[in-house]
Order: C-alpha cells, then sequence, then structure tokens
C-alpha cells in the first residue's frame, strides 16, 4: 500500500514538475524592455507610453551615424532616413534627442537650419539644395520625433560631394554641427522627382514628395517649389511666389497611356502643393507639368515638345 | 418535359426523351438507337463546339479552333448560362478564350440540352437568351455490364487528331464510365490553300462518372473531370493560351419516394487559364494574363408528379441553389528595359448567390400544356484585391468593395395541338446581374472593336420581356415549322466609348465602358421545312432572319444575318449520306457603331456519309465527308476578326464499340 503511494506521489511530483517547465522564460525577464525607454517622472522627457510610440516609430526607420551628435556631453541628436542614407530629390530626415545619461527621449528640443552644402571638386564651386525650414513633429502619437526635409538636387560623385549641417537647441542649450560628410546616390532608372525651371533669372526647383508611396490607384501627390538662392551656398527656401501645378500622368512605355480625374497641385497653408494624381498601373509614370502663376499664365512647362507633351517632368516607378 | 426528362435521365434509365415543347433543343452525343434526333454528322469524334452547332438556335463565335463560344439567340455568354449537369462553372479568360463549354469533351457527354429564352433549367440563374445544360454521360444501373468504345478521327485539313477510349461498367449496385480523350490539330488551311497561322491546338480529358446503389431508393453518384488544353492558337487574337486547365468533381445524393424524387449534389470546379505571347513575333510589349475561377456551390432539386387521370397533371421540380465563385486575373507587362507594368483585371472577385426555382409541367388535357417557371436568386458580391479596387475607384470615386443583387425570372408556355400540328406561345420576364467583366474587369481589350473596357460598378440589371410563338403544321410528307421570338430589353448592357478616357493597350483605338442602355431589341425568326420525299430520300432546309436594335435604333454587334442550311439526306439501311448547303446572306445590318464590320455573304457545300456494320460483336461505324468541298475562302459574321474558315477538309471518323 504504502509502496503504490510513493509511486502515485512520485508519479505526480514529475508531471508537476515537468509540466511546469517551459522554454519561454530561458531567457530574459518578464519585464518588457525597450531601450530609451524613460521611467515616469522626468518632465523633459516622454512617458513610458510615449516612449514606447516612438521606439515602434524608429523600428520603421533607419539612423544616418553620420550626422548624430552629442550636445553638451549631456544630450543625443540621432537623424535617421528610411532607407539610412539620403538620395537624389526629396529625403525626410527623422530626428529624436535623448538624455545621455538615461537614454530617455526629450520632448522638447529644436532643429533648424539645415546647410546641404555640395562640393563641387573641379569647379571648385559650392552650392546648396532646396530645403524644409526645420524639423517639426508630425504625429501626435511620437510628438518627440521631429521630421525635416532636403531634395538634392545630384548625387555624391568624384566630381563633388556632399556635407550637411544643422543647427539644434536642446534643453537650453544650443548650437550648430560641423558640416558633416554625408552620402546622397542617385535615383534608379524611372525615377526623376526633381525639376527645376527658370523665370527671368530665378531658378525654381519642383520637388516631389515621397512618390515611392504611390500605389495602384488615387494618390494624394505633394510637391514643394523651392528658389535658388543668391550666394547659392544659401540653402534655398520655399519660393514666395505662387504657382498652380498642371499635371499630366503618362506611360510612355503604354503609348502614353494616362488617366482621368487628375488634380493640379494648389499651394497649401504649410507651404507644400497638394494635388491628386490616378495612376493606372504599376510601372513608369511620367507626370508632365505646366507651372503657371497665379494669374494664369505659363511660366514654365506646357511646352507640348514634338511628342506633344511637356519637356517640364517627374517620372515615378512604381 | 423537361423535368420528365430530368427525371427519367437522372433517376430511372438514361434514356433521354425528347421534349414536346418546342423552346427545349437537344443534341444527342452518345448514339442511342431510334428516334429522329439531332446529331453531329461527325458522331461522337465530333468537337463539343460542332455539337453545339447542331443546335437550333446556336451559334458560335469562333477566336480559333478550339474554344468556340456558343451564342443562343443571337446573346453571348453574358446572357446564357451554362450548366454541366446543373453545376455553374464560370470561364477564367477575361478575353473569353474560354468558354466553360470547353472544360469538356463530347465523350464525358450524353447530351446538351438547351432552353430558349427566360425558361431556364432550374440550376439556371441570368439566362435572358437560354440556359444550356450538359449532361453528363451516364451508363445507369443495370445496363449492359461493359461496354467499350473506342474512336479515332483523322481531318485533313490541319492534321486533326482525335482518339478516344471509353469504358462503362453497369451492375445493380454500381456503375461506372470512365474515359480518356485527344485531340491535337496543326494550323489549317483556309479556302485557297493558305495557312492560318495560330489556329493549333491540343488537348487531353479524363473523366470518370460514378454510382453507387445504397438501398433501393438511394443513390450516390460521383464525377470528376479533367480536362487540359495546351499551346492552342487564337489566329483572331493577338495571344495564344499555353495552358487552360479544368478540374470538375461534384458528389451527389439522390433518394425516391414514392412518385417523388430528390437529388442534392455538392460540387466544386478550378479553372486556371495562361494567355501567351511568347510565340508571336513583333510582339510590342510582352504580357502574361493568367485567369483563375473556382466554384463551389450545391443544388438540391426536388420532383414529383401530382394529380393525372382525369385531372391535369402536375409535373413538378422545385430547386435550391447555391455557389460562391472566386474570379481573379492580371497582367504583366514587360516593356524592353523598363520597369513591369501590372494591373489587376478581374479584383479578385467573391460571388455568393443563392436562388430557389419551381417549374410545373401542367398536362391540362391530351392536347394542351402549360409550362411555369420561375426563380428568384440573391447574389452578393465582394472585391478582395486592394489594388484592383483602388484601381478601378480612379474612374468611379464612390464605388465601394460589396455589392449585391437580386434577380429573377418567370415564364409561362402554354401548347396546343390538333391533327398532326402543334402550336405554341410563351412569355417570360427575367432579370440578370452584370458580369464581373461588365461591373469590374479593368482595361480588358476586346479585339474584335479595338477598344479597352473598363467595367462599371454603378451597372443595375439588365432585364427582358420575352414574347415567344412556334408551330409545326405537318401535312402528308411534308412538315412546315415556324419559330419566333423577341426580347424586348430594358437596361441593356454594352460598351460605350468614353472619349475622355485614354487607352492602355498599345494600338487601342480607345476605351469603353459598360453602360445601361434605356432598351434594346433583339428578335430572331426561323422557318424549317422537312420533306421525306421517298423512304430512302429526305429534304429539309431552314432560313432564319434576326434582328438586333439599340436604343438609337442601330444595330447590334454579333448578330446573324439572313443565314440558310439545306440537307438532302439519303439513307439505306445501315448507310447515311448526305449533301449540305449552309451560308449567309450580305450582313447588311452590321453594328458600325460597335466596331463591327461587314461580312459578306458565302455557301457552302458538304458532304458526309457514315456506314455502320458490325463483325460478331463489334460494331463499326465509319463516318467520312468532305466539308467545304469547293475549297471557298469565307468567315462568318461570328468569326471575330473575320478570320477565314477551314479551306476543304475531308475527314474520316471510325468508332468501334464492344
Amino acid at each position: 500500500m504504502k509502496k503504490v503511494l510513493s509511486y502515485i506521489l512520485l508519479g505526480a511530483s514529475l508531471i508537476v514538475s515537468v509540466s511546469s517547465c517551459n522554454s519561454n522564460d530561458d531567457l530574459g525577464t518578464q519585464e518588457i524592455v525597450i531601450p530609451g525607454v524613460t521611467i515616469d517622472g522626468d518632465i523633459d522627457c516622454c512617458s513610458a507610453e510615449e516612449a514606447l510610440q516612438v521606439y515602434n516609430f524608429l523600428q520603421t526607420v533607419k539612423i544616418i551615424p553620420e550626422l548624430s551628435t552629442v550636445v553638451d556631453g549631456k544630450y543625443n541628436v540621432f537623424a535617421y532616413s528610411k532607407t539610412g542614407k539620403f538620395h537624389v530629390g526629396y529625403n525626410d530626415i527623422y530626428f529624436v534627442a535623448t538624455k545621455k545619461k538615461n537614454g530617455n527621449y526629450i520632448k522638447n528640443y529644436e532643429i533648424s537650419g539645415f546647410t546641404p552644402h555640395m562640393l563641387m571638386v573641379k569647379m571648385n564651386m559650392k552650392h546648396s539644395t532646396p530645403v524644409g525650414a526645420g524639423a517639426e513633429s508630425f504625429d501626435n502619437n511620437y510628438l518627440a520625433v521631429k521630421r525635416g526635409w532636403i531634395s538634392f538636387v545630384m548625387s555624391s560623385s568624384e566630381n563633388g560631394s556632399w556635407t550637411l549641417a544643422y543647427n539644434y537647441s536642446v534643453l537650453g542649450s544650443k548650437g550648430t554641427t560641423d558640416e558633416k560628410d554625408i552620402t546622397v546616390d542617385a535615383l534608379p532608372d524611372g525615377q526623376q522627382w526633381l525639376k527645376s525651371f527658370k523665370v527671368g533669372n530665378d531658378t525654381y526647383y519642383l520637388t516631389l514628395v515621397n512618390p515611392t508611396d504611390y500605389k495602384t490607384g488615387k494618390n494624394s501627390i505633394q510637391a514643394y517649389v523651392s528658389k535658388k538662392s543668391t550666394p547659392a551656398t544659401t540653402p534655398y527656401a520655399l519660393a514666395s511666389e505662387q504657382f498652380v501645378i498642371e499635371i499630366d500622368p503618362r506611360m510612355p512605355d503604354m503609348g502614353n497611356h494616362t488617366s482621368p480625374g487628375n488634380q493640379s497641385l494648389l499651394l497649401q497653408d504649410d507651404g507644400s502643393y497638394l494635388g491628386n494624381v490616378n495612376l493606372t498601373m504599376t510601372g513608369r509614370w511620367r507626370i508632365h507639368l505646366t507651372v503657371k502663376d497665379i494669374n494664369g499664365n505659363v511660366v514654365a512647362g506646357g511646352d507640348d515638345l514634338s511628342d506633344g507633351y511637356s519637356s517640364l517632368y517627374w517620372d515615378v516607378t512604381i | 418535359m423537361l423535368i420528365t426528362a430530368l427525371l427519367t435521365t437522372v433517376l430511372v434509365t438514361d434514356t433521354v426523351t425528347l421534349d414536346k415543347v418546342n423552346n427545349l433543343d437537344e443534341v444527342l452525343i452518345v448514339s442511342n438507337e431510334g428516334g429522329k434526333r439531332t446529331r453531329s454528322v461527325k458522331g461522337q469524334v465530333a468537337s463539343i463546339d460542332e455539337h453545339l452547332g447542331e443546335l437550333r438556335r446556336v451559334n458560335l463565335v469562333r477566336r480559333g479552333s478550339y474554344a468556340w463560344e456558343p451564342v443562343v439567340n443571337n446573346m453571348q455568354t453574358e446572357r446564357l448560362s451554362t450548366t454541366i449537369d446543373g453545376m455553374k462553372i464560370f470561364y477564367a479568360c477575361t478575353d473569353k478564350m474560354d468558354p466553360v463549354t470547353s472544360y469538356v469533351e463530347s465523350g464525358n457527354l450524353q447530351s446538351i440540352s438547351l432552353n430558349s429564352g427566360l425558361d431556364g433549367n432550374p440550376q439556371a440563374t441570368g439566362n435572358i437568351g437560354g440556359s444550356l445544360d450538359l449532361k453528363l454521360r451516364k451508363v445507369g444501373f443495370d445496363s449492359d455490364p461493359s461496354h467499350f468504345n473506342v474512336s479515332a478521327g483523322h481531318e485533313w485539313n490541319g492534321h486533326l487528331q482525335v482518339y478516344g477510349a471509353d469504358a462503362a461498367f453497369s451492375g445493380s449496385r454500381a456503375y461506372l464510365n470512365t474515359g480518356l480523350f485527344w485531340r491535337d490539330a496543326d494550323n489549317y488551311r483556309t479556302g485557297g490553300g493558305e495557312v492560318l497561322n495560330y489556329s493549333q491546338f491540343s488537348k487531353v480529358n479524363a473523366f470518370a462518372n460514378a454510382g453507387l446503389r445504397l438501398s433501393g431508393s438511394d443513390i450516390l453518384e460521383s464525377t470528376l473531370i479533367f480536362d487540359r488544353a495546351t499551346n492552342v492558337g487564337y489566329p483572331a487574337l493577338n495571344m495564344d493560351v499555353s495552358k487552360a486547365q479544368g478540374f470538375i468533381s461534384s458528389v451527389s445524393y439522390k433518394h425516391r419516394f414514392r412518385g417523388a424524387g430528390w437529388e442534392t449534389k455538392v460540387y466544386y470546379n478550378h479553372i486556371i487559364h495562361i494567355m501567351d505571347d511568347t510565340t508571336r513575333p513583333d510582339v510590342a510589349i510582352h504580357m502574361d494574363m493568367p485567369g483563375d475561377s473556382r466554384t463551389t456551390g450545391l443544388y438540391s432539386l426536388f420532383t414529383t408528379s401530382l394529380g393525372g387521370e382525369s385531372r391535369a397533371q402536375h409535373d413538378l421540380a422545385v430547386n435550391y441553389d447555391l455557389y460562391y465563385n472566386r474570379l481573379f486575373a492580371d497582367m504583366t507587362m514587360y516593356p524592353g528595359g523598363a520597369a513591369p507594368m501590372y494591373m489587376v483585371t478581374w479584383p479578385d472577385v467573391g460571388t455568393f448567390n443563392t436562388g430557389l426555382a419551381v417549374t410545373d409541367n401542367v398536362s391540362i388535357d391530351d392536347r394542351q400544356s402549360l409550362r411555369l417557371s420561375g426563380k428568384l436568386a440573391w447574389q452578393q458580391q465582394r472585391l478582395n484585391n486592394e489594388e484592383g479596387y483602388h484601381g478601378q475607384k480612379v474612374f468611379f470615386p464612390l464605388m465601394t468593395d460589396y455589392y449585391h443583387q437580386t434577380t429573377g425570372r418567370i415564364a409561362a408556355n402554354y401548347q396546343f395541338s390538333f391533327f398532326n400540328s402543334q402550336f405554341s406561345i410563351g412569355t417570360g420576364w427575367g432579370s440578370r446581374a452584370p458580369t464581373v467583366t461588365e461591373a469590374y474587369g479593368y482595361y480588358l481589350n476586346n479585339t474584335f472593336d479595338q477598344y479597352d473596357y473598363i467595367g462599371n460598378p454603378h451597372l443595375k440589371n439588365e432585364s427582358a420581356f420575352e414574347l415567344n410563338a412556334n408551330s409545326q403544321f405537318s401535312i402528308l410528307n411534308f412538315q412546315f415549322g415556324f419559330d419566333a421570338n423577341v426580347f424586348l430589353f430594358k437596361d441593356y448592357i454594352i460598351g460605350r466609348l468614353d472619349d475622355r478616357l485614354s487607352a492602355m493597350t498599345v494600338g487601342a483605338e480607345g476605351v469603353k465602358v459598360y453602360r445601361n442602355l434605356d432598351h434594346a431589341t433583339i428578335s430572331n425568326l426561323s422557318l424549317t421545312a422537312d420533306w421525306q420525299l421517298t423512304e430512302r430520300l429526305a429534304w429539309s432546309g431552314k432560313v432564319s432572319y434576326s434582328l438586333g436594335r439599340d436604343d438609337e435604333d442601330n444595330p447590334l454587334p454579333l448578330i446573324s444575318p439572313v443565314s440558310w442550311r439545306t440537307e438532302l439526306e439519303y439513307s439505306y439501311r445501315h448507310l447515311q449520306t448526305r449533301v449540305e448547303v449552309k451560308g449567309n446572306a450580305d450582313q447588311t445590318d452590321y453594328a458600325a457603331r460597335y466596331g463591327e464590320t461587314k461580312t459578306p455573304a458565302w455557301n457552302i457545300v458538304n458532304l458526309s456519309a457514315a456506314y455502320q456494320f458490325s463483325i460478331s460483336n463489334f460494331q463499326f461505324i465509319i463516318r467520312a465527308g468532305v466539308e467545304n468541298l469547293f475549297d471557298k475562302n469565307y468567315s462568318s459574321y461570328s468569326d471575330w476578326n473575320n478570320i477565314p474558315q477551314k479551306g476543304r477538309n475531308i475527314y474520316l471518323n471510325l468508332t468501334f464499340e464492344l
């Protein structure tokens, strides 16, 4: 009887011990650990919840190591882009600032004064490129992330190289970074997102925003019009003149097939131009442009070359 | 009546009784001895398209040598229902290169029945022009224990070879039909001897129908068909087909009550269709255009007879059916060097359809009968592909990804006979939902009129009111027949040019969008005469006239010009010979507005002979003939882009039965 009882006990303890062990706790603890997440109570910084949102967003972008900077030995500023690199045409740049001692995301800081420079070695000439005014918060879920943009007119090559500097102001510490070397890649074939036109002696740049997000169907199309500065080393700010940009999307590989219902880009309060473009399929689209001034006079494009279309266009391949 | 036909076919034996209602037409594929039935002169070896061509109200749209599209009462697939033994099946090619009749082989079938107009078979939905039901070959219980059939055919023009072998086994508890068929053709020569490129094809087909008697009144039946066509050329189109594959399956359960029958069938079929332009020279942009269609469904049919004796007899059928179909097609274009271009042409549309049909055949007395039929169906459609949905939303910003439609039909036919003559008049009303192509098709290029077509999700249901009348008078050995119908459409669906839109296909003229026309009319009239000159010699003739008009009185496309066919047949014992002349008049009433061009008149002469003999237990049938005896170069109005028909063609078919 005793023997039976001990067998039962042995069996029971075996079942309990075996069934209570699993592999889920082999590594790590049960606490959720997020780098940069702060403990509530630091008034400069995000709450744990906000920090989680920031963290999640940062998983979708890649850091640009050469643009990181240390502010007064106390703070870090990190810059990101979608690919961790820059390319010709429009680029979003995202910033976060953290406290060095604990990695907390700082809520209030300013990034401004993007100063990109291209040094053209052979001509020993320096010029800048269109930029946005500064970095701003753009999503209420993660206000601590700020976004700015730069639109590069050319790629880095043996003929010339790019540098970028920016101003920061983090919890009272202000300054400007060094001119840091950056690399700007060329766009692949079938992509041309930045075009220029001249009105008198003034040169304007048409920057198409993030066309890689386009899908088959109706797409909102956003662009900026920037004006070349004098001297050319000063970053090119948004043009103060107002234009209307008419679009005519065509597929050159499909006998210039087009789509109906496209809407011209009109100036918005935030300084960008917004319209709608309809894309009936994937592939290469050439968005022919006619730029008109506020009185409806054509100032660029709309010249109907021998093929019947404007010589001013963006190329987008989706 | 139709229902008795169904009952007898399905529950008792496989003798197909010909319906006495003139709206029903049937072509027999397997030769059951006796009776005057429509049958192709090429016998069983004839392609399914050739069998279809024997039906009175059927024309065929031909895009090549293979997969012709049946047209009934001058209405195409959109306005027809095609079922295989009551099973719904939907083609998978956005260019209609694969009418569902191409996924079976004549050897799979017992017969093809056609209900003209709105009086459809119980499973038919959306049939305005008519409903075709392909009846599968089932030997049934307690037939010959075993029966073997081997056939071979050769046609010299195009080197068409047909080989088939099938077997039937029957017992009191089980039966099985099974067979294997193969067809292969090279390019054919048109009248005058020129080779028509891309008119080749190759096809294999295997099938099995089996039945198991569970008890005296319970039967389980099952069907499997596998059909694959490869290397199919379409001389009328810019693309060929590398593979068109169909898989058809079903299981049904039948129970017989006293004086009633009940059949429930579940089925599944899957079609894969792959277009191919790699064999064509000078292709501006190479394209991949696959299509996929899957249908799952069931129907449950209850049939019974009431009354009789002194009272009127009712043969009543009640059918409930439902099906779910998924249709997806896309297109990838490869311009040299540049990025591929991709679009979804059928946005993975899921259609769930369910309906209830009632048919009553009333035998009022010996001379009068009445047939009543009606069906109410409801369907919902969901667009499951985001990309396709957003693409079409460019054109219809207010469209949604979900729609539902209710359709119905009702028809009555009264028949009266006296002496040796019969009269019947009928009427009906019915509606159909727009097809997936009409509602959601995206830049589908139609090589007939060279326009790209865009579906319109905001289409209304199309409906039609039908009137029909026919009669047969017999005087001595002379028989005269008359058959007429008229369809008055409301919200007729057809593509109309929208010149604001830009064509996609290189070389296309523009873009058409499907629209509802306020009204349209299609009417058909045919006169037939049969004369039994002597016991051995018979003459028959037929003339048909059709008319189609849109809302502005313009001709509709693909409406037959005046056509005729006359035959002189000589039969002596086991020999049958026939001279046939058929032709069309000038197509004076062609639809220029819809991109149709005029097809000139033509006449051809065909000769055929069949001889049947037996050596001990083996039975042989030899069929031989010459088609287009004078090697005339011609094309008919329904030859897509007027591709020329076959020139002189000599054929020889052998069938051997055991």
